[in-house]
């Protein structure tokens, strides 16, 4: 796999004529957005404006006022950034995927599909609203990969009945063949008890957490600290989680630096990692040609794609083949 | 009517108490049990191997001999939880002095039934790996259970004694290294 300097080396000089083509645009859109936000900020104001002189109060009509301009602001800004975001996707994500791995696929409408991501087991609550795009699929060292960006929402109601939407997850959910035979389901999530209330009581917590499968206790002090391990099978989690697998899962999570979510099952990898925001999407208000931006894309789609080289899924010492 | 609610408070105690102790020690047994099937695994292993290497291994015979005495004496039935711990120590070391010989012969590495035999033997001694780390965590779980403040007393009147654990060297928690093994 190319490394960071050469895909930046890419990006700069592969890349340029389309990056140039694009920071026009986006600077075009950016006027264009900016005027909608102006137009409607104004325009908020002289209804609100309007609306207090006809009563001298305040009421919730100012609340519906902020409502609606929020709405058609983010209504038009999607319409306004549409043709410049599919530009970016096809001529600089793609690119840069194809440059990381031939063999990949990038569909930039697509994502994993719910089923799978229900599968995992990694998010129990009951998904209202699922999402996602920027689907990259395909083999790599003869391991089929396939990721995209996932957004998982809840919804709820309060005692006045009013809806509310909360994110269950948001990030990249990443899907690759396992490399070990196994049956049952290892869950590897983010150790919130323990954080908390410290290895006792956390630790009691976890032991006692009925909704989950047996808790598994790793013989490893930095990945018991970081993690909670729930399984079907006490030895086949170990069997998944060697001492070694459990340094590159620690390794994974310090190099995202976000949450880290794995979870083992049908014969599968499962890794959700918590960005908290979309992926794969242009700026607009900051320049294509800043090379902060340039390397975000660059590191998410290097270690997206590395997970496989990362964790040596590729390693066929089993019988396996 | 609060002694009967201390009472009624102290019964609940120790049946949780009494309760927590047999599933520790249940759990220990059930994972020795999942040890126990791996471990058959690898002794069906062993006369596959040492029929494959011995017309090579002219130097190694005693060691081949020995594995194949200790893999008859694990096999006997009756034998108790620390002997079969005892034996499986002294046939995975010496496994390993015979994958050790087998990189001095070049026809054998060379041999697919040998490497089949490897990434067969390696996978289950992975398993064997696993299977141990499981059996320690439950036996240190049960063990610690009988010795802590309050259990210790309800243990020791039910007659639990302490459990043995397997040792694990360095070497086992750094992995099998299979992919050193094919590259040596």
């Amino acid at each position: 796999m190319k490394s960071a300097s050469e895909l930046t080396d890419f990006y700069y000089t592969e890349l340029y004529d389309s990056l140039q083509e694009l920071e026009q645009e986006r600077n075009a859109v950016r006027k264009k957005v900016l005027t909608l936000f102006g137009i409607l900020g104004a325009l908020s104001l002289l209804i609100i404006g309007a609306i207090y002189n006809s009563c001298h109060c305040f009421n919730e009509s100012y609340i519906w006022v902020g409502v609606g301009a929020t709405a058609i602001g983010g209504f038009g800004f999607r319409w306004l950034i549409s043709g410049y975001r599919s530009g970016f996707k096809e001529k600089i994500i793609r690119p840069l995927i194809e440059a990381i791995e031939k063999e990949l696929h990038y569909a930039p409408d697509a994502a994993i599909p719910q089923s799978l991501f229900q599968f995992s087991h990694l998010f129990e609550q009951r998904i209202d609203r699922f999402r996602g795009n920027d689907l990259v699929r395909g083999t790599l060292d003869g391991v089929s990969l396939q990721f995209s960006d996932i957004h998982a929402e809840h919804r709820s109601r309060d005692s006045k009945g009013r809806e509310h939407w909360s994110t269950i997850f948001q990030g990249l959910f990443i899907v690759a063949d396992f490399n070990k035979h196994f049956k049952g389901r290892t869950l590897i999530l983010p150790d919130l008890a323990e954080n908390l209330f410290g290895s006792f009581i956390g630790g009691m917590l976890q032991s006692r957490n009925f909704t989950k499968d047996q808790l598994v206790r790793m013989d490893d002090p930095a990945f018991e600290k970081a993690f909670v391990v729930y399984g079907t099978d006490q030895i086949e989690a170990r069997y998944i989680l060697t001492h070694t697998m459990m340094q590159r899962l620690l390794k994974l999570k310090k190099d995202t630096g976000s949450k880290v979510y794995v979870s083992f099952n049908g014969e599968k990898i499962m890794i959700a990692i918590d960005y908290d925001k979309d992926l794969f999407e242009p700026t607009v208000f900051s320049s294509l040609l800043s090379i902060d931006q340039a390397m975000g894309y660059i590191r998410t789609l290097r270690s997206s794609i590395g997970i496989v080289e990362e964790l040596k899924l590729n390693e066929k010492l089993w019988s396996k083949t | 009517m609060t002694a009967l609610i201390i009472l009624a408070v102290v019964i609940v105690i120790i049946v949780l108490m009494y309760n927590s102790l047999v599933a520790k020690k249940n759990q220990v047994d059930n994972i020795f049990a999942g040890i126990d099937a791996v471990l058959k695994k690898r002794y069906n292993l062993i006369p596959n191997l040492v029929s494959s290497v011995q017309q090579y291994m002219q130097h190694e015979r005693g060691i081949l001999e020995k594995v194949t005495e200790l893999r008859s004496q694990a096999m006997k039935p009756g034998i108790s939880d620390e002997q079969k711990i005892a034996l499986d120590k002294q046939i995975t070391s010496a496994l390993g002095s015979i994958m050790v010989a087998v990189e001095s012969y070049p026809e054998l590495k060379a041999n697919t039934n040998i490497m089949h035999l490897q990434r067969t033997l390696s996978e289950v001694e992975a398993q064997i790996s696993a299977a141990r780390r499981a059996y320690n965590q439950a036996v240190t779980d049960y063990n610690n259970a009988i010795e802590m403040i309050p259990t210790n007393i309800l243990a020791n009147m039910m007659n639990y004694r302490r459990k043995q654990v397997f040792e694990i060297t360095e070497d086992e928690r750094k992995n099998v290294d299979v992919g050193a093994l094919f590259k040596q």
